[in-house]
This record gives structure tokens, C-alpha cells and sequence, in this order.
């Protein structure tokens, strides 16, 4: 409820910039547009889908009943809630009346065109077109961190399960049609029939690919063993298997006919959830295994999977494309899309802005999110935003593990004087919300955003955490302890618009203490990295490992247990252990939830033992409306990586009137 | 005159080497490197571990010395190496980007001077009269906008009232789809060449206001020559000298120095090939870009400097 009225509000305050408040208050429209959207229709699988082949007409007739009840429950519902909000708008005209009118009828223009594109069904065809990253380490997605690579494979690999919620963590099957937990330590995986690689493109005519055979469970074994055991086919270990803490949770591993029994090294209540992990992506054996020694070479040849596209051009600075892949397993008619084109990064925004505004690209981004309220209010009529929280949280790290910072007091006196509502407007235009110990990200299992104004760190009352932040630091002998050099990676300050960010960050504590002994510098992450795993770092501030799931145990686990890997500050609390030890066994997401927030409150009434997640910041994205992604809201994204969802569910409404002057794109054909 | 040439050419190979060298310290002296770069904002994810085996496959964690070394018995066998990013080697990666930067730059340099000619003509000829004072008015507006200023304002322009296609997806060629290609290069080309115009403008200027002062042009006019004869076929031609000079100088960097406008209009030019291995760490493409630009303009500069020696024996002797 919290995280809903966080998002109406923060729209809310946007809108009413350019007073689309005041048009729902008049235009008794509006505020049906309004419900329709808050009623919207989240699950298309049963809807009408258009200019689909003949013989899935009785399929298609089916689902247009079923949609036209769904129609008449919507309005059912629909009135419900016009009442509700019309009330609301008509007090909000009463504050508002004597606004302008033009930016009433943009408003309602746009209240309208919202309204027009969220209940059409969802249509089959077209090639959407975006722009891509320019740098791809590797076609691997087990062997890198780097999400650019999995935002175009996991359109072309599956995973064991994925996330029909990925903010929540809502599981569906993928390459596992179904899954069993007969014990607190064993999974079974019955994978699905009538699964095959893809039998065309250029991975498929790589010579050492396997093309058109079906799935196997040894393909599954391979898959986890190679990650476990970090072992190349020369048998030559790597180190750069990103998910082999994970994978190392396996004890065993038992093959069935079309199963596959995981038995788990402990009890791990979480371990489920990062099957749909989107790194988690199976690669074919011999594809994969048979070109390791050009891991890093990039190129679509290299590419075979089981999912919905078909990978036909990778050249990365260049270009990518993908086409449908014609005998794909899953739910009927996915993907909508015909294919995808992706070009290269645009380098200036003013070319991204040239691209978007001509409709030779479908969407943008732009770290200056005043860019894209420019052009959405340009462009209100055909245009919609959405907001989406980004996975890389923001920390300050304090060496509590060692002198001087092992007085807990100093590590406490950081924490509280850390102003983080002051750096979101500083470094993000106010777009971002405060993180506790787990982010706000991960819903359910972080402390609510009212609430948090409560804790030490957080109050909204800043003076109070000020003060107690001085107490401590001079009791502690801060002002003994000379210049203070605190640490931002140089990627973050590399960027144009959070380049102060080291002064920044000296000043914050600086004017905090009323001292002059903070310093700002950089490092890169070169440095950074290796000085956490030897526990031996300088203070920090930046971006701190994705978060890659929503359940927030393991990492609560991995930060503050006793000895566990990203344990930096050598936290050992007999209570946290236990309590989280209990938590990551438990089956109950209630009780497992309250046990991590209980952790989370002990942890920030001691400074998060140096640990201190600051926030995560929101991006706003703008596309036509003709480009339907799947959204959790009408004007909120995922939160979470969702390019396996988005794969299935996206889809162009060409019909729209805002794609009346597209130019569609040519992939690379098969 | 032999030696005067082997003598400028050992130099200008100096030149290039020492050009080479410092682009090849420069971009290991800043911060971070491709194996960092290339993991984006992710690179918090990732192990120590990781990042050595991606320097170690890149070949970036050898002593620099060895690195430089490497290089250098390459770059002679010009052998130029292969791109980080896109994994092509870096000729086809220069062979791809050169034309669109001569294309740009040709463009450039004819608005500039179609511009500026008769701009700075006009200019002398009403010397101290309104419209000199309105020109050179105008072409210090030209002189101090930025580039990028200018382009921002006329691609907020053309985008409001849907002027035409500004087309930086597909990136055609003048001789593929002249009409696409034209309308892409129109802002960077007015640009580019209004902001070149003042310079070659005011220099014709004022080299015409100090020809027109001489004998011969008195001498001409007292002969009853037509005013237009004056100027054009005596005055403009005497005045026109510096002004191939500055020409020069401009064609030796065309194709260097259009990063900006490159990169606003997706332009993947050789300028646009710069800052990307710059912001990439692609080393090998940064390192031959700078040196191909290098090798472009010591090579014009050569040719000037041996005409010159053909034309003024003084300069050989000198």
C-alpha cells in the first residue's frame, strides 16, 4: 500500500506541475481514464490477440468472451472507483480553480490517450527498434556480471523458472514446467516436453552447435555443474562464473527421465526464487562448451537458446537483431513482437533526443530526467512515462572492521549525519527513495518508507539525527583523527552530472561536524573491489553489487552473518545469525519477512555496522504509445531486470495514432 | 631541394612518433581501463577475479613498458591491432569511419567558404558602411556561438515543426541515398561551416582593404577599368593567397576536428570514433585514431611546406 501511494504521489506532484490534476478535477473523462487505468487489465494471456493466423481463430474467439467479461467487470469496477475519484477531483478543483486552461486540455488529451492505449488488446507483429550498450564483455551470460549481456540473451536462452512479478517475485515456469520442495533440502525440476535449440539463424549454423535437438535434462546437469564447479570442458577452472556462490548451494544432483533432483548443501528457502534469476540463463552445451576459448569474442554465430527470439545480427558498436523464434514453447502466440532491432548507444542526448522525437527509436532514457519531462510535454498526446527504480544501490561504506572506525561510535555518527534525502536531490533530481538495510526495491521484505522516517539515519527531522551525530563523533575523538579521504568510484564521478560528488560527499560531513577533515577523492573499482574482499578499504560512497532478486535473505545473509563472503565489516552478532539463519530456512514469507526486518532494526540502531545503504534511484523512461511494455503500473516499471517478461509480453499497437509516421525497421533475416 | 625533402620528412616521422607515443600513455594514464569499463554500471558486481582474467585476455596486464614495446614493433608493420569494443580490426574500423568524416568535412568547408568569400568581398567593398558593419556583425555572432550551440538551436528546430528527417539511425552515405544524406548533414554542415566563415570572412577582409590600397589597383581603375574587373580579376586574386593558405591548414584537419558535431548527429566519423574508444578504453582504435589523424596532417602540412620550398627558393634555403 505504502509503495502505491509513494507512486501516486510522486506522479501526482508532476502532474500537477502541469496541471492534469486540475483537468481530472473538470473533465469527468479523466477521471474515468483514471480508474480504467488503475483497474488495468494485468493479465493479457487470455485477451483477444489481432491478425493472428486462421486456425487460432477459436482460440482467439475465446479469448475475446473471456476479455468482454473482463471489460464488464472493469466497468463494474470502473464505476466503483469514478466515484471514488471524482470526489477527490472535485476537491482538488476547488483548491485549483483559477488555473490555466491549455495544460487542462493537454492533460485530459493525455488522460485520454492513456486511457485508448492501455485497454486495446494486445496486437501480434512488428519490429520494435532501441537503443543498445556498446560494449558486451562476452556472449556468456554465466561467465560476466554485466547486465547489458543478459538484456539481449535472455530474449534468446531460458531459464529453469522465471518471474511473472519480477518486483515481487511471482514465479512461473519456463524450461521447468513445474517444481516440487518434498523436503527442506531437495527440489525437483520436471522439465517441459516438446522444448528444442533453435534450429535456424547463425547460432544455429555454428559448427559446433546442435541445432533443433531437444532439451535435455543432461543440458540442465551441464548447465549447473559447469557453474558449481567453475570448471572450463578443458578443465582449466574460471574465475569469472558469476553466480557460482549460488550454484554452490548444490550438493547433489539426480536425473530423471525428464526431472532433475537438486539436494541442497542446507535448508535454503530462497533458492527457488534464483532459478529466475535473469542471469540464470541455459546455455547449449555444445554451443557454449565448444567455443570457450572465444568467450569474449561477440558474435550471434555464437548464440542458441530455447526462448522466444532467434538472435540474427550481434555486432557489438554496430548493431543487434533478433526475428520470432516460429517454434517457440511457451504460451500461445508469444512473443507479439516479430523481432527486435537494437543500435548502437547514442554517444550525445542530442542525438537520442533526434532519434526519439523522429520515431527512428520507440523509447529513451536520459540521465537528466528534465530531458524526458521536456519531451513528454512536447509530446503529451502520444507519449507516456513510466518510472522504474534502478538494481545498483547507493552505500557509504565506513571500515568499522578496523582502527579507527571499529568505535562503533564513529560508524554510528557517519551513519546519521549521511543527509540521504539531500544527495537524492543533489545527485538525482529528487528521483529516488531511501533504502534501509534492504532496499526499498525488494517489497515486502524492506521497512516502509513511512516508517523509516523513524529510524536514526532517516528521520525526516535531519537536526535530530545531526546532533546525536556530533555527540558521538566528538565523544568517539573524531576531531582527533586528522584529514579524512573518502572514497567515490571513479565511474560514478566520471559522469557528467555526478562529478562534484566527492566534494559532495566531504562536504555533507564536513558541515555535519563543523570540521574541515573530509576529503573527497576517487579510485576505480579496480582498487575499490579487491580492498573489500581483503577487508582492508577506505571509506566509501557509490553503487554497491546489483541486487539480482527480490527476496532479500541472502543478502541480508551475505552482509551480516558470521564469516559469510560479503561480510566486509566482520559483523559476528549471535542474534543476527540466528535470526537470519532461521529467516532463509523459513517457508512462511509472513514470518520470514518480519524476522528480516526485525534484523534490519537492530542493524540501523548500530549505525548498519558501516554498512550504510543510503537509497536507490528511479529513472524515468518515455516511449510512444504505440510501444507497449509490460509495466506494474500504469506509470511504474519494474523494478527488477524483467527482459524475460518483456520478451514475452511486449508488443507494438501499430494501429495507434502515434505510429501513424513510423519507419519500421529491417532486422538481419534469418 | 632533395635534402630539403628527406629533411621534412624525418621530421614529420618524429612528429608522428611522438604524437603515437603520447596517445598510447595517455589513455593508460587515465582512469580505468576496458576490462572495468565494459562491465558499466555492474562493474560493483563484479569480483577482483574477474576483472584480472578480463585484463588478461585483453593483453592489459603485462608491464606497460612490454605493452609499449608491443605496440610500437606493430604500429611499424602497421599492424594496427583489433578493436576491444566491436572485436573488427582497427583498419576496417578507421576504413568505416573515414568516409563519413571527409564527407562532413568537404561540407563543412564549402558552406565556409561559399559563405565567407563573398561575405568578406562584400564586406571591404562598402567598407564602413551599414551593411560592412551588419556582416561583421553577423560573423561575430558566428565567431563566438559555439558549434554545439548552434546545432543544439537547430535541432530543436527542425524536431518542432517536423522540418525534416534528420536521419542518425541509418547513416547513409552521400552517394547511397543522397537525399537522406543531405538532410543529415544539413545542421552539422551550416553548423560547422558558419562557424569557420568568420575567421576566412574577416581575414579576406582585411586583406582586401590592404590590395585595394596598392598602385596597381589605382593603376587599374586610372586605366578605366570596369570596378567589377578591378576586384575581382586584380584585388580578389592577390587577396585570395592567405586565405588558400588558411584552406589548408583547414583540409589538414578535416578530419580530426569535427568530435562535436560527429557525435551529436551520430555521425560515426572518425571524430566520433575518438571519443567512443576514448569513453570505452578501446586503446588499440584510440591509439590508431589519434595516429591516423596524426599521419593526415603532418602529411598535408609536408606537401604545403614542399610547395612552398618550390615556390619561394628562400624558404629551402632558410
Amino acid at each position: 500500500m505504502s509503495e502505491r501511494s509513494y507512486w501516486q504521489r510522486m506522479n501526482r506532484k508532476r502532474m500537477s506541475r502541469r496541471g492534469i490534476l486540475r483537468a481530472s478535477a473538470r473533465a469527468g473523462v479523466g477521471a474515468a481514464g483514471l480508474a480504467l487505468v488503475g483497474c488495468g487489465d494485468d493479465d493479457d494471456d487470455g485477451q483477444s490477440v489481432a491478425q493472428v493466423q486462421q486456425q487460432q481463430q477459436a482460440q482467439q474467439q475465446a479469448a475475446q468472451q473471456q476479455a468482454a467479461q473482463q471489460q464488464q467487470t472493469q466497468q463494474q469496477q470502473q464505476q466503483a472507483m469514478q466515484q471514488q475519484q471524482d470526489q477527490q477531483a472535485q476537491q482538488q478543483a476547488m483548491q485549483q480553480q483559477a488555473q490555466e486552461q491549455s495544460a487542462d486540455d493537454r492533460a485530459a488529451q493525455q488522460q485520454a490517450a492513456q486511457q485508448q492505449a492501455m485497454v486495446s488488446a494486445k496486437k501480434y507483429g512488428g519490429y520494435l527498434i532501441e537503443q543498445s550498450a556498446n560494449v558486451y564483455e562476452t556472449y556468456d551470460a554465466q561467465r560476466t556480471v554485466a547486465s547489458p549481456v543478459l538484456q539481449v540473451l535472455a530474449r534468446v536462452q531460458s531459464k529453469i523458472l522465471r518471474f511473472s512479478n519480477p518486483d515481487t517475485g511471482e514465479l512461473v515456469g519456463d524450461l521447468a514446467e513445474a517444481w516440487e520442495t518434498p523436503d527442506s533440502t531437495t527440489i525437483v525440476l520436471h522439465l517441459r516436453d516438446g522444448v528444442n535449440w533453435h534450429n535456424e539463424g547463425p547460432g544455429a549454423n555454428h559448427p559446433a552447435a546442435a541445432p533443433g535437438r531437444a532439451l535435455t535434462t543432461e543440458d540442465i546437469v551441464w548447465n549447473i555443474d559447469r557453474q558449481r564447479n567453475k570448471l572450463l570442458e578443458s578443465g582449466e577452472e574460471a574465475g569469472n562464473f558469476g553466480r557460482s556462490a549460488y550454484w554452490g548451494g548444490v550438493n547433489t544432483i539426480d536425473q530423471g527421465d525428464m526431472s532433475v533432483t537438486l539436494n541442497l548443501v542446507e535448508p535454503d528457502a530462497t533458492f527457488v526464487q534464483g532459478f529466475a534469476n535473469e542471469f540464470n540463463l541455459i546455455n547449449q552445451p555444445e554451443l557454449v562448451g565448444g567455443t570457450e576459448d572465444q568467450y569474449t569474442e561477440v558474435s550471434a554465430d555464437k548464440v542458441i537458446g530455447t526462448g522466444p527470439n532467434i538472435l540474427t545480427r550481434w555486432d557489438p558498436g554496430e548493431g543487434i537483431s533478433a526475428v520470432r523464434n516460429p517454434e517457440f514453447y511457451d504460451l500461445p502466440n508469444r512473443p507479439y513482437l516479430d523481432g527486435w532491432v537494437w543500435v548502437q548507444t547514442f554517444q550525445d542526448p542530442n542525438a537520442y533526443r533526434i532519434a526519439f522525437e523522429q520515431k527512428q527509436v520507440d523509447s529513451m532514457t536520459d540521465p537528466d530526467p528534465n530531458t524526458i519531462f521536456a519531451i513528454h510535454d512536447d509530446r503529451i498526446d502520444e507519449t507516456y512515462l513510466t518510472f522504474q527504480g534502478v538494481a545498483n544501490t547507493v552505500a557509504i561504506f565506513t571500515p568499522s572492521n578496523k582502527a579507527p572506525w571499529n568505535d562503533l561510535r564513529l560508524t554510528r555518527a557517519i551513519d546519521l549525519a549521511t543527509n540521504r534525502r539531500q544527495l537524492i536531490q543533489q545527485l538525482h533530481n529528487g528521483l529516488g527513495k531511501v533504502s534501509g538495510p534492504v532496499s526499498w526495491m525488494q517489497e515486502g521484505w524492506a521497512i516502509p518508507q513511512e516508517d523509516l522516517e523513524n529510524y536514526p539515519g532517516y528521520r525526516v527531522d535531519k537536526e535530530q539525527d545531526l546532533e546525536e551525530a556530533r555527540a558521538l563523533w566528538d565523544a568517539a575523538g573524531g576531531p582527533e583523527l586528522g584529514q579524512i579521504d573518502w572514497v567515490t568510484s571513479e565511474l560514478w564521478a566520471s559522469r557528467a552530472a555526478w562529478s562534484a560528488t566527492p566534494g559532495i560527499i566531504a562536504e555533507m560531513f564536513n558541515q555535519a561536524f563543523n570540521t574541515d577533515q573530509f576529503n573527497g577523492i576517487t579510485k576505480p573499482y579496480l582498487e575499490i573491489i579487491p580492498s573489500w574482499i581483503a577487508k582492508d578499504f577506505d571509506p566509501f560512497f557509490s553503487w554497491i553489487p546489483n541486487i539480482e532478486i527480490p527476496d532479500a535473505r541472502a543478502d541480508m545473509i551475505g552482509a551480516f552473518t558470521t564469516g559469510a563472503g560479503s561480510n566486509y565489516w566482520d559483523v559476528s552478532d549471535p542474534y543476527i545469525d540466528e535470526t537470519l539463519i532461521a529467516a532463509k530456512q523459513e517457508l512462511d514469507y509472513e514470518t520470514a519477512y518480519d524476522m528480516v526486518r526485525d534484523v534490519q532494526e537492530y542493524v540501523m540502531e548500530r549505525g548498519q555496522f558501516g554498512r550504510s545503504i543510503c537509497y536507490n534511484y528511479i529513472y524515468p523512461w518515455i516511449g510512444y504509445n504505440y510501444n507497449r511494455v509490460e509495466t506494474k503500473s500504469d506509470e511504474e516499471g519494474w523494478n527488477f531486470l524483467a527482459v524475460s517478461l518483456q520478451a514475452m509480453e511486449h508488443y507494438l499497437d501499430l494501429d495507434d495514432p502515434s505510429a501513424s509516421d513510423r519507419e519500421a525497421p529491417s532486422p538481419v533475416a534469418l | 631541394m632533395q635534402g630539403y625533402i628527406i629533411r621534412r620528412i624525418i621530421g614529420a616521422v618524429f612528429v608522428v612518433f611522438l604524437v603515437g607515443t603520447f596517445s598510447f600513455f595517455a589513455i593508460r594514464v587515465l582512469p580505468g581501463d576496458f576490462a572495468t569499463a565494459s562491465l558499466g554500471l555492474d562493474a560493483g558486481s563484479a569480483n577482483a577475479e574477474t576483472i584480472a582474467q578480463r585484463k588478461a585476455d585483453l593483453g592489459l596486464d603485462m608491464p606497460i613498458g612490454e605493452q609499449y614495446a608491443n605496440w610500437l614493433w606493430d604500429t611499424i608493420r602497421l599492424d594496427l591491432g583489433t578493436s576491444f569494443l566491436t572485436q573488427n580490426s582497427v583498419w576496417y574500423e578507421i576504413g568505416r569511419s573515414l568516409p563519413y568524416s571527409i564527407e562532413l568535412g568537404v561540407l563543412i568547408m564549402i558552406v565556409g567558404f561559399t559563405v565567407a568569400i563573398p561575405v568578406g568581398l562584400i564586406s571591404a567593398i562598402f567598407q564602413d558602411k551599414p551593411l560592412d558593419y551588419g556582416l561583421r556583425g553577423v560573423a561575430i555572432l558566428a565567431l563566438a556561438a559555439p558549434v554545439f550551440w548552434t546545432a543544439a538551436i537547430a535541432s530543436l528546430v527542425v524536431l518542432q515543426w517536423d522540418l525534416f528527417l534528420i536521419d542518425v539511425i541509418g547513416q547513409p552515405h552521400l552517394w547511397e541515398d543522397p537525399g537522406r544524406a543531405i538532410t543529415w548533414y544539413l545542421i552539422p554542415m551550416f553548423a560547422g561551416g558558419f562557424a569557420g566563415t568568420a575567421t576566412t570572412m574577416r581575414l579576406l577582409r582585411s586583406q582586401m582593404l590592404e590590395v585595394l590600397r596598392q598602385d596597381y589597383v589605382r593603376t587599374a581603375r586610372a586605366k578605366g577599368l570596369r570596378e567589377s574587373v578591378v576586384i575581382v580579376r586584380h584585388a580578389l586574386r592577390n587577396a585570395l593567397l592567405p586565405v588558400l593558405t588558411v584552406m589548408g591548414v583547414t583540409i589538414a584537419t578535416i578530419i580530426g576536428s569535427q568530435v562535436i558535431l560527429e557525435n551529436m548527429f551520430n555521425i560515426p566519423g572518425i571524430g566520433n570514433k575518438v571519443l567512443t574508444s576514448l569513453f570505452a578504453r578501446d586503446n588499440p582504435v584510440f591509439q590508431s585514431v589519434v595516429l591516423i589523424i596524426a599521419v593526415f596532417t603532418v602529411l598535408t602540412n609536408l606537401v604545403v611546406d614542399i610547395l612552398y620550398g618550390v615556390i619561394d627558393p628562400r624558404i629551402r634555403l632558410s
